[in-house]
């Protein structure tokens, strides 16, 4: 097996891994969904802007890929293993693009958007190998995978989001896993935080009803 | 202790075409996957105490670092309200001591705080003057440096004052306040400021009589303490009294007949997603803090009246409502005056401290319905907060409740201590005479490390 599909593999496998023993456990939020549109997402923070790269190379700004649509932005680094995790947080956006890829409102108003926070190993390259999720649904949601040139670049735009990350101190290891907590940030057509979810209230279906809530709204909503 | 059962569990759904794709492509890494599972396998013991946010990043190990709030006390040390940090690191030459404290300048009925959901911040409030002290843990666990204060508290959130705990929620935290600015009384609201120091939200508590609200008569506006069981999408808030009563001498307060009936009755039950209350019980006596319970099959939480000294279940009927009953009397007649609660991890020991008489009980509450005393023991001569940690070994108490309603004379203790808990007895490790120290009135307490789990 060439190298290159061996780490791929290998890599997918430590995230897929994890992801798929919390989703297979049984145990159930229990709890009916809110109507979408009975209840109000205020605004949290501006979603920030800074640079990235996508996975054909391309610079762009961030803040091009969270407005016009419904955004949901999940920060996450490939190399995780941690099931409740960035393997969570991309086994949810991908139940979101699989639901989108049926319904025509879903598919034209919400993006997706996978930004690394370890621009050293989650290269465009390797964004674009793990982009194979996104490419099994062609008429669902744009799916974009992100990452960023250096740590430099990536510092203000963890900063002003407000996405905790650090190193872990392990001389065997310099590059070793990062302590991260994780976040992912739903942000309205006007480039605003409208709700944050982390490992305890990411639940598909409720970001899906807050996903349509926003869609509810009028272009220039004043919650 | 069962520290999976604090993982929020996901929605099982029949497998997604993405979930599919995953497992083809595991099928055809299957050589790989062992690695892969070991490596994702080797958790990491996290611990903490067990009474903090679900949403909130834990400790890997043991605590390090006591964080508490102090009360400033005019011509002691600077007066001032302080941040103390003490070492709680077994094996450290410092341990038990203090090891920084930093003083916010002026005294405003230090109380509650908490930290924001990535532990990187501690945010510490006053109950009078309605001021914010925003503390970051994060660049130097051990000496944690005063970053920002809130100060226009009371305008940004259209009205609410006395700012109560501070609980962590992903990105923000939720504010649970005891007043209001129009006539200082109890009626109140939940506050919610991004983690960044932005105002986001007011939700003020039902008043009899809401329509569309199930038990509305017995709602009074008050607060005290809310608490989130996510995996039910359910908030609980409690209910104490307002800032006139709060900032006056307790005996005046409990020789006034008209104060007394100025304290919170209920319980409300919230739709947490939408903030939306569904239900109001009705729990006499003011009911203060809110355990919920950790494990996955276990949808109840306690509470304890401070005015009538019993413990309090809330608990999910078969049919999805709520429900309040009385589960056990706490101390004999008169009362004692039961202000904190801390519920052991695997849901089996409830410690109680009680300010009335200094001492804790302890509760075997295996069977939530039927609460059995198992132990009791002096603290001190007054006794307020209570933190235990996850592995449930060891227990802290700090002993201030408000500059205006601790005891008097000798019996105005002010201390520290520290316990292991052996499953039987309390046994003392360490004690700090806050005003030996020149340092106040200790009351919150959070725990802190150098160390945080995901």
């Amino acid at each position: 097996m060439p190298m290159k599909l061996l780490l791929l593999f290998t890599w997918i496998a430590a995230v897929a891994l994890p992801w798929m023993a919390e989703a297979n456990s049984g145990l159930p939020y229990d709890y009916p969904l809110p109507e979408p549109g009975t209840y109000a997402l205020p605004v949290i923070q501006d979603a920030a802007d800074g640079e990235v790269i996508a996975t054909d190379g391309r610079r762009l700004p961030l803040r091009s890929l969270t407005r016009d649509r419904v955004t949901v932005l999940s920060f996450i680094y490939t190399r995780c293993t941690s099931a409740r995790a960035c393997p969570r947080a991309t086994g949810v956006l991908a139940r979101l693009h699989e639901w989108s890829a049926g319904d025509r409102d879903l598919a034209s108003g919400v993006r997706l958007v996978s930004l690394s926070f370890d621009p050293q190993v989650d290269t465009p390259d390797r964004m674009a190998g793990y982009a194979a999720l996104a490419r099994s649904h062609p008429k669902a949601a744009p799916w974009h995978f992100l990452t960023t040139a250096s740590r430099e670049q990536l510092a203000p735009i963890l900063r002003d989001y407000g996405q905790a990350v650090d190193r872990k101190e392990d001389p065997r290891d310099p590059e070793g896993t990062l302590h991260h907590a994780l976040r992912v940030f739903l942000v309205d057509r006007e480039g605003r935080v409208r709700n944050i979810y982390n490992s305890s209230n990411l639940d598909a279906r409720l970001v899906m009803a807050d996903i349509r809530s926003l869609l509810l709204e009028e272009r220039a909503p004043n919650p | 202790m069962n520290r999976s059962s604090s993982i929020p569990p996901v929605e099982s759904a029949p497998a997604t075409s993405a979930q599919s794709l995953i497992r083809r492509l595991n099928v055809l890494a299957s050589p790989i996957l062992v690695a892969a599972g070991l490596a994702a396998s080797s958790a990491t013991a996290f611990a903490d105490e067990t009474c903090s946010s679900p949403y909130l990043a834990r400790i890997e190990g043991q605590e390090e670092f006591l964080y508490v709030w102090t009360l400033g006390v005019e011509g002691l040390g600077d007066g001032s309200d302080k941040l103390v940090v003490v070492d709680v690191k077994p094996g450290s030459p410092k341990y038990g001591k203090v090891l920084h404290h930093r003083s916010v300048g002026g005294r405003h009925e230090a109380h509650h705080g908490g930290f924001t959901d990535d532990r990187r911040q501690l945010w510490l409030c006053g109950l009078d003057g309605s001021r914010i002290f925003i503390f970051d843990v994060h660049t130097d666990p051990g000496q944690p440096r005063l970053a920002r204060t809130i100060d226009d508290f009371e305008t940004a959130t259209g009205g609410a004052v006395g700012p109560h705990g501070v609980y962590a929620l992903p990105g923000r935290v939720l504010i649970p306040c005891l007043s209001n600015a129009r006539d200082r009384g109890g009626r109140t609201a939940l506050v919610e400021y991004s983690n960044a120091g932005r105002y986001i939200a007011t939700h003020w508590m039902p008043l009899p009589g809401q329509s569309g609200l199930d038990g509305s008569d017995h709602a009074d506006g008050y607060g005290y303490d809310a608490r989130v069981l996510p995996r039910k999408n359910v908030m609980l808030s409690s209910s104490f009294t307002g800032w006139r009563n709060y900032t006056q001498d307790f005996a005046r307060v409990a020789g006034d007949p008209e104060a007394l009936k100025q304290f919170g009755n209920s319980m409300v039950v919230w739709d947490f997603h939408t903030r939306q209350p569904r239900q109001v019980l009705r729990v006499p006596g003011a009911p203060l803090e809110i355990r919920w319970a950790w494990g996955d099959r276990h949808p109840y939480a306690f509470t304890a009246t401070a005015l009538t000294s019993k413990l309090w279940l809330c608990h999910e009927d078969g049919a999805g409502r709520w429900q309040a009953s009385e589960v056990a009397t706490i101390g004999g007649e008169g009362g004692v005056l039961p202000v904190d609660i801390s519920l052991s991890a695997d849901d089996r020991t409830l410690f109680v401290s009680c300010f009335g008489d200094g001492k804790c009980r302890v509760f075997d509450v295996s069977d939530p319905h039927h609460p059995r005393l198992i132990h009791d023991q002096n603290i001190g001569r007054q006794v307020n907060m209570v933190s235990q940690s996850w592995d449930g070994q060891r227990v802290y108490f700090s002993s201030s409740l408000l500059a205006r309603w601790d005891k008097t004379g000798e019996d105005n203790e002010q201390f520290v201590r520290a316990y292991s808990w052996d499953g039987s007895r309390l046994q003392p490790q360490f004690g700090l005479d806050l005003t030996a120290e020149g340092l106040g009135r200790p009351h919150h307490m959070l725990f802190g490390a150098t160390r945080m789990g995901r």
